[in-house]
């Protein structure tokens, strides 16, 4: 059941990644304004900059824009998997959502990420590891959320794949062996393995056929329905931006160019690169 | 009466930067109110301005202009175009509905689900919300066959009752629905005029965009008509 309340989950504020040697006008320099994200005195590579949001509770959130808009390296970032540059982020499940999350020690970031969070990349090579069954990458997950129990943990890893309609009988084979639609519902039992309240999802359709795709964006909504699991939704499909999502993150060049209610988006788009994505992709 | 929605010398003018910055004035300066139980019928022709007041109600459409005051159960008064999109996502789920000419479906949905979906999305339980459903798509004559189908596939009549009915049966307190019964029979139009006469008796109040006379005419207590984005009369109807 979505749940939106009047207080945030996930609050976000000035989050920045450069990678190189930036300089003070590497922000100022860079940006939709001028069509580029490389610093033009020191070649510093603005990946993105002073990115604010709130995501509520039960909410999901879509992130649309071209490759190397940013978008990807925001959710990153949000998982740990890269070191911000500057920046902070609240999470209001953990110390009372007072603690910049980004500037924890690495022990409490893993802890917030193995109990708070979980992540769906768009190759699921990223987010298995195809050396272990499928039941053992879910084990993997609920292993480093503290628990222990092997039984218990089984049963639960048959009931996921069961949920995201992958064959049980399956649970002591590879994901390697998997088709792709299949892997990525591996991945995602593996990202929900320990209930967490936030969910990133980067490209999770991309590269799957038609009916494939289909069938996973169907089951990203029932888990969302059910579960009521807020989610950050990646991708640079806007029919599956529109499937999935009540609000839109529209970047560009590192920032975030527009943001407003999904249909808003779709149907009113007030930027100028809003409206040529729009009208280039529907 | 205080009026439950009250647009006030609101305009909307589209920019479209890709194609040289040209600009629509799609409604410029329009005010109207709408009373709580109020039934009000929104006509004129293709192009003049009557779907981008709805959405702009809806806030799919952003302002360029004035205001638009609703009144609301969970916030109070509220200028819907001042709203934080939370505000408006909280809005929809329980207060607010639009039903568009066109279903947009989702892929592997069963029509039972699609139309369920506004009724478990405020809190009842599932098989419940199914049950109600199948109520409302039995009078509005869909055959049972389809209800577990994908309505992707169904035909342009069946896929308007399937919007209409999920656009009705959470009883929202503002109903915007546009041409409801373009392309029914006249016994289905006749159930769509009921179940949303019936809801007016609820205490819903509806915003209305025909071009059919016959449900103008059944439907409405007052009509409002617009030409090239401007409102050229605002008539209670007495019948």
């Amino acid at each position: 059941m979505e749940n939106i309340t009047d207080n945030w989950l996930l609050k976000v504020e000035g989050l920045t990644k450069i990678y190189g040697e930036p300089n003070e006008k590497s922000v100022r320099k860079t940006g939709p304004l001028f069509g580029s994200n490389i610093c033009p005195e020191t070649d510093a590579i603005v990946a993105c900059a002073d990115i604010n949001l709130d995501l509520f509770p039960g909410e999901v959130l879509g992130v649309v824009g071209e490759s190397g808009s940013g978008k990807s390296t925001l959710v990153r970032l949000l998982y740990f998997d890269l070191e911000r540059t500057a920046g902070a982020a609240y999470f209001n499940q953990y110390n009372n959502g007072v603690a910049n999350i980004l500037a924890e020690s690495n022990q409490k970031k893993r802890y917030i990420r193995n109990h708070l969070m979980g992540m769906v990349y768009q190759n699921p090579k990223d987010g298995l590891n195809f050396r272990f069954s499928s039941g053992g990458n879910i084990a993997e997950k609920l292993i480093m959320a503290g628990n222990f129990n092997v039984g218990q943990i089984r049963e639960r890893a048959t009931n996921l794949l069961a949920q995201t309609e992958v064959p049980t009988q399956r649970l002591d084979d590879s994901p390697a062996s998997f088709s792709g639609g299949m892997q990525q519902r591996v991945q995602i039992s593996k990202a929900i393995a320990n209930n967490p309240p936030l969910l990133f999802l980067d490209e999770v359709t991309t590269g799957l056929d038609v009916s494939v795709q289909a069938k996973v964006l169907d089951m990203i909504r029932t888990l969302q329905q059910e579960l009521g699991i807020a989610m950050i939704v990646v991708s640079h499909d806007l029919s599956v931006i529109r499937m999935l999502t009540d609000r839109t993150l529209v970047m560009k060049n590192g920032r975030i160019v527009e943001q407003g209610l999904t249909d808003q988006i779709l149907q009113d788009p007030q930027h100028p690169y809003t409206q040529l994505l729009v009208s280039s992709l529907l | 009466m205080k009026p439950i929605l009250e647009v006030y010398q609101y305009s909307k003018r589209f920019d479209l930067h890709i194609l040289n910055n040209k600009r629509i004035n799609a409604l410029n300066n329009v005010s109207f109110a709408v009373n709580p139980g109020e039934i009000v019928g929104l006509v004129g022709k293709s192009g003049s301005g009557k779907s981008t007041l709805m959405k702009s109600v809806y806030r799919t459409y952003l302002s360029t202009s004035g205001e638009i005051r609703y009144d609301s159960l969970r916030y109070g008064p509220l200028d819907l175009v001042q709203a934080t999109d939370h505000q408006i996502i909280a809005l929809r789920r329980d207060e607010i509905t639009y039903c568009s000419q066109f279903l947009s479906v989702i892929p592997r949905v069963s029509a039972v689900d699609v139309v369920a979906a506004n009724l478990f999305r405020r809190g009842l339980e599932r098989e419940q919300a199914r049950a109600q459903t199948r109520d409302y798509l039995y009078r509005l004559g869909l055959p049972e066959e389809l209800w577990d189908a994908y309505p992707a596939t169904f035909s342009g009549g069946e896929q308007q009752r399937i919007n209409v009915a999920r656009s009705i049966i959470a009883r929202p307190r503002l109903l915007l629905i546009d041409e409801p019964t373009a392309s029914l029979d006249q016994k289905t139009k006749d159930v769509v005029i009921d179940m949303i006469t019936a809801l007016k008796t609820g205490g819903t109040s509806v915003l209305c965009i025909s071009h059919d006379p016959y449900t103008l005419e059944r439907m409405t207590d007052r009509t409002i008509e617009l030409k090239e984005g401007s409102i050229i009369s605002n008539t209670l109807n007495l019948n």
